[in-house]
């Protein structure tokens, strides 16, 4: 056990140096000029070579690799172009937002998700498992962004009862639990919460009919444990997954929030992205880019170790 | 982003067939029986004809329009489904919107089925040290969020078809490398494998013989399961603004454009997402579908 | 079965929904705030020489800082012309023509109430000039060196003093000065001591001064920063000790956010998020009025045109065709799909304008004339003449390109043009128009390209498309278009001293850039701006910028 987990903890080392490689690479081969955000676009060609030369853009690429790891490993992403400041506070106070939606839009769709996915496999092939299957089949194949887009059409266009866009009425760095904030965060963690909802819903529902369709429930039934023992065995059963299943999600929601966050004008890590993409601000990019994968990998750890302790048995390669 | 689901089913895929005589024949008539997969199959079909005979079947010309006919609402006298922000045929834009959604929804993934069940089947199958490196650079790919990646890579790319598509590409063969290779692991440990090596045949025969005819079907399977990620996230990039470029009719595209008039013409502005939404759930319900009529436990 | 499925899901949303509104409305203290929802997707740099073009001028510029020359924008019927700012007068040496001597405002004084002088100027010039001072800051050299093309040095004289040098003789001096903001050098200096004595490097020092000057910045404008998020918002004051008492604030306060989707800013106005929105989605403007709020809108010195090539092979050498193509665009249909927001050009500037010189060239509509011309030349409907343009498919100043490109496609199909539109990314399109047409890779074949400026001043209005001297990769001339005539009035203009004789040279040269038809001229953009009723004292000016400073708001 020991072993397995001190392996698993050391194979994270390599993923994460390949991750931040990926990052620069993806960012720096791609052709285009790192300096637009702050060369207006009347500048000469040759101010603009003298730019690039006190910005360091025209070093080798090994070398701002190594310089940009070396000052990562402490926690400096140096700063951005666009805007001069520092991309680790900038990238940390996206996180912050970010994080606010997407626990939400977790919390939701495991909520709804478990539900579906319990009642489903429960009542295998029954009305409510054909519903709840359908509204799972629904939530893995809507187009999100385009749901929220329905979703601001009905209830801020059409019946101005939430606001459309933003964090809360005034900057999210005073962001707080009361119904201002709230109001703002009801239509995107919703739209959010859909995906994950399918997908619990429906991994748990194999699961269960699997348990379900196994002998030894038979047998517990047999033995005449009552039908509230049985449902308690499923739980205990199915939790490590479920809960593995959530904490990917929550992954996937933190680095695939750009669409939504566009849609809601959502001042998180999306929308950092997005801007960083647009104006080409190259160490703003690959800071945010590196900081959603590390944090996915993160959580991918954590799932890994959680679920082996709670179930010896599973221990993904 | 449902690509969560290939950790989290990759459990629940089907078991590897040994192929019998009838087993294909079996499948297809569990499928037959299966009236949601049937119906999902018939939309998919209707939406691949409508996207070949586009240009028969318009009423119009998706990419002209007039100015002073723009936002027409649905239901308006010769544009049945209203007009866009610049008075082109709505009707006639979601119809040649299929060929280059389905095109961009498509081909990443039959891309990454070509080169991912590639790489997985052959370290699968050779196991040692070229499955390590393979499979750890894999797993480095693996280690991003798809969304992110899709969207990292086609913003460091810049917007285009081609872009858009090798970034989707990227995004999708990592997943179906992993299916490959531990369907193909499973697979070479078996009995009749064994056996024909042990009988010395060549490892190109074993390969074709034994192992292709066994795995390719798991890895389709799963590969299906992928299109409707792949619809959505190839529009969602042209909804950013990073996949195909206007005056393109593509679904994603006219969503992004058609935004703007929200507050004016909502519910013309909602329906290339309603598009996106039927063709994604009808590659979904096919999905199932096959899936569980190649699983001969039921 | 979809259907069902999704009014199911809304069914649950509504259920989820209802019974949670509240009243909406915020009570405010009796401050008086304007709240302005900008289309910047971040607060422009509030350290002195803000970025996000002349949005960033027009909200982090102007209204904190200050420059030597200043934009009048006080009248909304007549050209903003320069007027004097921290400097009262100026003049260039008589017998060395590249040096100036400006005499400064007395009695100015900074946020940090320290006093505005000759050795700020100095310390202000070697800020994006001189790469060894200890304050060099390279973010602001991009958007202040480009604006300022010949300026190369500073020296004070005596308090009230300086003397500026310029590479050659340069006559647009004054004007670029517009764009070189005043910050104190004595905030400055403080931001540096408060630096933490474990960072040694003195690049880093400064560095890190700047970042904490922009977060808590100091200028001599009438208003003062007091709360600055990141990408969020933007607080500022009013400086009730402002040197100039006819824009002295009378507002309390104005905040500024960023919303670059037009969507959120009419939503946002609509909802009483804030009282101003630049730039409203043309669709919504119906809807914006019917809710009692004000739209203001007047030409800009903006310019949307093609830009013609004139490299070898290309169609546009002959006259015939330019004039044609000029002629052949219904621009007020354009403006209807604008919903009225643009303005017909009769050239680069408008006619009234100091600059305008009645060309001979008439810009209009006229479809005869122009198939007329285009028969002349040897083209008609069977057989047209095919050209290409480049344009993006969104960009600062493009307005909307891809509708506005396919309109004008469309109307150019009347005088017998073949148009085929290459749709390229904003910031490649920009690496184009330095590279020029007659590069084959990136021009692909490309006569024309569709590059949209400002035109407030003169070398980047007139001169960098004409001057045989701007050809690429220099400047933006891209279409080769110059010659010796060209070449002398512009030497004309940039050694005229005098105001008003540099003014008519000006319209010498713009009389014959109409005349010869370098461009096709499409549309100048007007700076929609949406406010509430409650707003008052609002002028929109002939100009990229507006004043706050006049503005209050009503209860």
């Amino acid at each position: 056990m020991l072993v397995y987990l001190t392996k698993r903890i050391l194979y994270t080392i390599p993923i994460v140096l390949g991750v931040s490689l990926v990052c620069f690479l993806l960012v720096h081969l791609a052709p285009g000029d790192p300096l637009v955000s702050v060369l207006p676009p009347d500048a000469s060609e040759d101010l603009k070579q003298q730019l690039l030369v006190i910005y360091g853009f025209d070093r080798p690429y090994w070398e701002q690799f190594l310089r940009w790891v070396g000052r990562a490993l402490q926690g400096d992403l140096g700063y951005s172009i666009a805007s001069g400041r520092s991309v680790t506070t900038e990238v940390l106070r996206a996180v912050g937002n970010t994080l606010i939606l997407a626990s939400v839009a977790t919390v939701i769709g495991f909520f709804f998700g478990l539900l579906f996915g319990f009642v489903g496999g429960y009542f295998r092939d029954s009305w409510i498992d054909k519903t709840a299957s359908a509204l799972a089949v629904v939530g893995v194949s809507v187009p999100h962004y385009w749901l929220g887009m329905v979703l601001v059409i009905i209830f801020s266009s059409q019946l101005n009862w939430l606001p459309p866009t933003g964090a809360g009425p005034g900057a999210s760095s005073d962001w707080q639990p009361d119904w201002a904030h709230i109001r703002h965060l009801i239509l995107p963690a919703v739209t959010m919460s859909v995906i994950p909802m399918g997908i619990i819903a429906r991994t748990i529902r194999a699961l269960v009919a699997d348990i379900l369709s196994q002998d030894f429930v038979q047998a517990l039934r047999a033995k005449g444990m009552g039908e509230l023992g049985v449902f308690l065995h499923i739980v205990k059963n199915a939790a490590p997954t479920a809960l593995a299943v959530m904490g990917l999600q929550l992954g996937y929601l933190l680095g695939g929030s750009i669409l939504i966050e566009t849609v809601f004008a959502w001042p998180g890590t999306g929308f950092l992205l997005n801007a960083a993409i647009f104006q080409r601000d190259l160490p703003l990019l690959q800071g945010t880019i590196l900081v959603l994968a590390l944090f996915f990998v993160l959580l991918n750890l954590i799932v890994d170790l959680v679920q082996s302790l709670l179930d010896p048995r599973i221990q993904r390669s | 982003m449902a690509l969560a689901r290939s950790t989290a089913e990759i459990a629940a895929l089907p078991p590897v067939i040994d192929k019998s005589e009838g087993y294909w024949a079996s499948v297809w008539r569990r499928l037959r029986r299966d009236k949601v997969a049937i119906i999902a199959g018939l939309v998919v079909l209707a939406l691949i004809l409508m996207a070949i005979f586009a240009p028969y079947i318009a009423p119009a010309d998706p990419l002209s329009g007039r100015i002073t006919r723009r936002l027409r609402p649905i239901g308006t006298e010769g544009f049945p489904l209203g007009t866009d922000e610049l008075g082109r045929d709505m009707l006639s834009r979601l119809i040649h919107g299929a060929r280059m959604s389905l095109l961009m929804g498509v081909t990443p993934v039959i891309i990454a089925f070509g080169l991912g069940s590639t790489i997985g089947i052959v370290a699968g199958y050779l196991g040692g040290w070229f499955n390590t490196i393979a499979m750890r650079t894999i797993d480095i790919f693996y280690a991003f969020p798809s969304v992110l990646l899709a969207v990292a890579l086609s913003g460091a790319l810049g917007a285009g078809l081609t872009n858009a598509l090798v970034s989707l590409s990227v995004v999708f063969i990592p997943p179906i490398a992993r299916v490959a290779e531990a369907v193909t692991t499973q697979v070479r440990n078996r009995d009749y494998v064994e056996a024909a090596r042990a009988s010395g045949a060549p490892g190109f025969t074993i390969v074709r013989v034994h192992v292709l005819g066994n795995v390719l079907g798991p890895i389709f399977v799963y590969a299906t399961s992928l299109i409707s990620v792949s619809m959505i996230l190839a529009s969602g990039l042209s909804f950013l603004g990073l996949g195909v470029r206007p005056p393109e009719p593509e679904w994603g595209l006219m969503l992004n454009t058609l935004r703007t008039v929200i507050y004016s013409q909502p519910w013309v502005a909602a329906l290339p997402g309603l598009m996106i939404f039927i063709t994604s759930i009808s590659f979904n319900l096919l999905s199932d579908g096959l899936r569980s009529a190649m699983d001969v436990k039921q | 079965m979809t259907f069902k499925l999704r009014s199911i899901l809304m069914a649950g949303a509504a259920i989820a929904t209802a019974g949670i509104m509240l009243a909406t409305g915020v009570a405010h203290a009796q401050e008086k705030v304007l709240r302005i929802g900008m289309t910047a997707g971040d607060i422009p740099r509030t350290l002195g020489q803000p970025d996000q073009g002349f949005e960033g001028n027009r909200f982090t510029g102007i209204p904190i800082y200050d420059s030597l020359v200043q934009w009048d924008l006080s009248k909304a019927d007549a050209a903003s012309v320069l007027i004097p700012g921290l400097a009262t007068e100026w003049a260039v040496d008589a017998a060395d023509k590249t040096k100036w001597v400006f005499k400064l405002r007395p009695g100015v004084k900074f946020h940090d109430s320290s006093a505005f002088t000759a050795d700020a100027v100095v310390w202000n010039v070697r800020k994006v000039l001189d790469k060894d001072a200890p304050h060099f800051d390279q973010s602001q050299v991009g958007v202040t060196a480009s604006r300022m093309p010949t300026l190369r040095s500073a020296r004070k004289i005596d308090d009230l003093t300086v003397e500026l040098t310029t590479s050659e003789p340069d006559s647009f001096l004054p004007i670029n000065l517009t764009n070189l903001f005043m910050a104190s050098p004595a905030h400055w200096e403080a931001k540096l001591k408060a630096v933490p004595a474990d960072v040694t490097d003195a690049k880093q020092r400064a560095a890190q001064a700047w970042t904490a000057f922009a977060a808590d910045p100091s200028g001599s404008g009438p208003f003062k920063v007091t709360a600055f998020a990141p990408r969020e918002r933007l607080e500022m004051v009013k400086n009730a000790s402002y040197w100039d008492p006819k824009r002295t604030p009378k507002l309390d306060k104005v905040v500024l956010l960023p919303l670059p989707e037009a969507n959120a800013r009419t939503a946002a106005l609509l909802s009483g998020q804030v009282d101003w929105i630049e730039a409203p989605a043309p669709d919504a403007v119906p809807q914006i009025k019917e809710r009692g709020f004000k739209i203001y809108a007047n030409a800009q010195p903006h310019v949307w045109p093609w830009q013609l090539s004139f490299a070898e092979g290309s169609p546009w050498l002959d006259k015939r065709v330019r004039h044609a193509a000029n002629l052949c665009i219904n621009r007020s249909e354009l403006k209807e799909f604008l919903g009225g927001l643009m303005e017909e050009p009769k050239g680069t500037v408008p006619p009234g304008h100091p600059w305008w010189g009645n060309p001979k060239f008439d810009i209009k509509y006229d479809l005869p004339a122009a198939k007329k011309l285009m028969t002349e030349a040897g083209f008609s409907a069977s057989k047209p003449l095919k050209v290409k343009v480049q344009t993006s498919a969104s960009g600062s100043g493009q307005m909307q390109p891809i509708p506005m490109s396919e309109f004008v496609q469309q109307s150019l199909k009347d005088c017998y043009f073949d148009v085929e539109l290459d749709v390229i990314e904003w910031n490649t399109l920009f690496t184009n128009w330095r590279v020029g047409a007659k590069d084959a890779t990136t021009a692909r074949g490309a006569n024309a390209i569709n590059v949209s400026f400002a035109a407030m001043d003169p070398f980047f209005a007139m001169v960098r498309f004409t001057s045989t001297k701007t050809f690429p990769p220099v400047s933006n001339n891209w279409g080769y278009f110059g010659n010796d005539e060209f070449d002398k009035l512009i030497a004309a203009a940039r050694t005229s001293f005098d105001g008003t004789e540099r003014d008519a040279a000006l319209a010498k040269l713009h009389a014959r850039i109409v005349e010869e038809a370098p461009f096709v001229w499409i549309a100048h953009d007007v700076g929609p701006r949406a406010m509430s009723p409650k707003v008052t004292g609002v002028v929109q000016p002939k100009s990229w910028f507006i004043d706050i400073a006049p503005m209050d708001i009503q209860p």
